[in-house]
């Protein structure tokens, strides 16, 4: 028995202080109380007001105690099912686990034949899902695009029934407004077995995004109260602009993303306590030579951590962002900033770190970003989940027995941890040269390439349940009826 | 018969070292003969590691437990094998040249060879050319395999090479070289018949060069 002895498991890494977190927290409250937001949605202003706002008009100022109640009310942990039941699928949401997947509503999509880049389109819906649900290291599915050949008002739910078919991994739904909520929701609750299913089980996450600075908008809340009526957990995640729409310094985008992020928290908790509450949201710079945002900039993992550890400082878990480049092709530059930003964000912990596989400052899509960033992900968490130091993993008896100038192979001990403790790659390469030679000389590049091809033709997802293949075709039915009127 | 066959192969694949011995007798009682044995049961199983291994689906540690299953069932099939007059298909001679103490690779390319169904005469370690000289006399093999893990020590696999070439044994054997270091223009411009870049590498060389690969 060990006594008084401390276990660190996985690698530590904190960059803010308890001082320094308590300090921000206090500047977002100040925030919220003194200057407060703007609020277009009528009925979450009167909400609020009843709740105990100060309200002026759309100017809403809360005091707080109503953003300390709502945080009190928000879970750290809880569970989003798999829809199928396979429990490898779950994403489990706590103190020190990470997850990772794509990002939604590029415009853009590298084709997976061509490999050019084109927009993005109905039919690549379901393949993003399957190559989400056959990758390891993908916990969670978004499509990386927004449809462009259906309705325009239609996207968001042509896109919902390709990816609920082809991923069993829990989907990050967004949508246009609650209308197409509502859409998608119908058809995660036909899969689910009813509402109240869907309530002990949900298989879906709600994605909105509120303006910055300052402004919560009426579709961002519409979709937020449907979501919050519906019990679907929610990502509330506005997209500050360091120098444009968000202060240049760090510490003050932070603050303000999360008065932002944290109005929608106080609306969701008033409505329904304790719904499952992700705090966003992207926070980068503005490039100032190109203005765009830039989703490779060394000062995204940085804002990103310090949300994350904001976050974890008031008991929420968070909606983080890596695996993303502003190159344009699937080169050096997009490993470098892709790699980078999951790393940084596997060691915060960040609970769900979403945009693997955008490219070309999120204008464009790519599966093979995507399939390249799952084995830098694998690499992270082989670090994170760093070294365990027990009277097994000491080996000081297998030393012994094995002495000088043996050798370790042929012992159980190296057959009992050789599959837990190495991390074996599947597209970084270790052959010697004349096999790699052999092999065709094949690039990191070539090998993405084949692995996500041959993911696509040989995949399979668990099907779906047949009523809810009925559910979707109802559904996709009354949608286009909705339009024409 | 079939069955206890690929009982015995699947054994081997799993590198069961304690069903493997009871497998090769069930077989030889059923009255399959030692060489149907080797050739359909074990081999089998045997070649399938090595197919895994190359394809990233089997690691060297399973790999040697599938070596170490094999050499099980050799020892009930050895005796069987000799008095029923069949020949393995060949014998290696390997060793880790002068002046280099490592050997891990060189066992390794050992229990493959004998799971691929040769004869392995081990010399061990730090081997000076005289050595395998007087190890090609007394064994006759078809194949020398010789290895090194330094850069500093490679060079000795030249000299041995060249001293068998001086005492006349040069040309009724095969030469194979490996090693961390070692690749194959280094085989090549030493006079060796080949080079293997890892254990599994190393058997099908050894097949390749006896004809049987």
């Amino acid at each position: 028995m060990r006594a008084n002895y401390q276990v660190n498991s996985g690698v530590r890494f904190q960059m803010l202080s308890d001082d320094q977190l308590q300090e921000i927290f206090e500047s977002v409250l100040h925030v919220l109380e003194y200057t407060g937001l703007e609020v277009h949605h009528e009925e979450s202003v009167s909400i609020l007001k009843e709740a105990g706002a100060w309200v002026d008009g759309k100017r809403v100022r809360l005091p707080s105690h109503m953003v300390r109640r709502a945080l009190e009310l928000a879970p750290r942990s809880f569970t989003v099912y798999a829809r199928d039941g396979n429990p490898e699928h779950d994403i489990h949401i706590g103190p020190g686990r990470s997850h990772f997947g794509p990002g939604p509503t590029c415009p853009n999509f590298i084709d997976v034949e061509s490999l050019e880049r084109r927009p993005y389109v109905k039919s690549d819906v379901p393949l993003v899902a399957k190559v989400v649900d056959a990758l390891p290291n993908i916990d969670f599915c978004e499509s990386l695009g927004t449809v462009n050949d259906v309705h325009h008002d239609l996207g968001a739910t042509y896109e919902f029934a390709g990816m609920f078919p082809n991923t069993s991994k829990p989907i990050v739904a967004w949508s246009y407004d609650k209308y197409d909520s509502e859409e998608i929701h119908k058809i995660a609750v036909a899969e689910a077995g009813g509402q109240e299913a869907f309530e002990l089980r949900p298989n879906y996450i709600h994605y909105c995004e509120p303006l910055s600075p300052l402004v919560s908008t009426q579709d961002a809340l519409d979709k937020l109260i449907f979501a919050a009526n519906h019990r679907v957990p929610l990502i509330f995640t506005p997209c500050p602009i360091a120098g444009g729409t968000a202060p240049i310094t760090a510490a003050g985008i932070i603050i303000q993303a999360a008065a932002e992020s944290w109005m929608g928290l106080t609306i969701a908790q008033t409505l329904q306590p304790g719904l499952p509450f992700f705090m966003g949201g992207v926070l980068s710079v503005m490039d100032m030579s190109n203005m765009i945002l830039a989703y490779g900039a060394p000062e995204l993992s940085l804002f990103m951590a310090g949300i994350t550890e904001l976050a974890h400082y008031v008991g929420l878990p968070l909606w983080q962002t890596g695996g993303c480049t502003d190159s344009k092709a699937l080169d050096e530059q997009a490993a470098i900033e892709g790699s980078l930003s999951v790393y940084f964000s596997a060691l915060t912990g960040g609970d769900l770190c979403h945009d693997v596989g955008y490219t070309e400052s999120a204008m464009t899509g790519s599966v093979f970003q995507l399939a390249m960033m799952d084995e830098a992900i694998g690499y992270s968490r082989r670090i994170t989940r760093g070294i365990e130091v027990n009277e097994e993993t000491l080996a000081v008896d297998v030393i012994h027995n094995v002495g000088p100038n043996g050798h370790y192979l042929r012992e159980q001990h190296t057959r009992d941890h050789y599959r837990s403790e190495f991390f074996y790659p599947n597209l970084c390469d270790r052959r010697n040269y004349e096999e790699w030679e052999m092999m065709g000389k094949q690039t990191m590049s070539d090998r993405v390439v084949s692995r996500v091809q041959d993911i696509l033709a040989t995949h399979e997802p668990s099907p779906i349940k047949p009523e809810t293949e009925k559910a979707i075709e109802d559904v996709l039915a009354a949608a286009e009826n909705r339009v024409k009127e | 018969m079939s069955e206890t066959l690929e009982k015995l192969s699947t054994a081997i694949l799993e590198g069961d070292s304690a069903a493997t011995p009871g497998l090769v007798q069930d077989a030889l009682d059923d009255g399959v003969t030692p060489k149907t044995v080797l050739d359909e049961g074990m081999v089998v199983g045997m070649n399938e590691v090595g197919d895994r291994f190359r394809r990233g689906d089997m690691f060297v540690p399973e790999v040697l437990m599938s070596a170490e299953a094999m050499q099980t069932g050799l020892e009930i099939l050895r005796p069987e094998l000799a008095s029923s007059g069949v020949k393995l298909i060949g014998k290696v001679v390997l060793g880790t040249v002068q002046g280099d103490l490592h050997d891990i690779g060189k066992n390794l390319v050992g229990m493959m060879c004998e799971g691929a169904g040769f004869e392995v005469i081990d010399l061990g370690f730090n081997q000076k050319p005289d050595a395998f000289i007087d190890a090609v006399k007394e064994h006759q093999p078809d194949i020398v395999g010789m290895s090194a893990l330094l850069t500093t020590t490679m060079r000795a696999m030249g000299h041995t090479i060249k001293s068998l070439e001086e005492a006349g044994l040069r040309d009724q054997l095969k030469i194979m070289v490996g090693g961390a270091p070692v690749d194959q223009d280094f085989a090549d411009r030493i006079g060796a018949d080949g080079y293997g870049s890892n254990a599994v590498a190393g058997s099908d060389l050894a097949k390749r060069l006896v004809g049987d690969g």
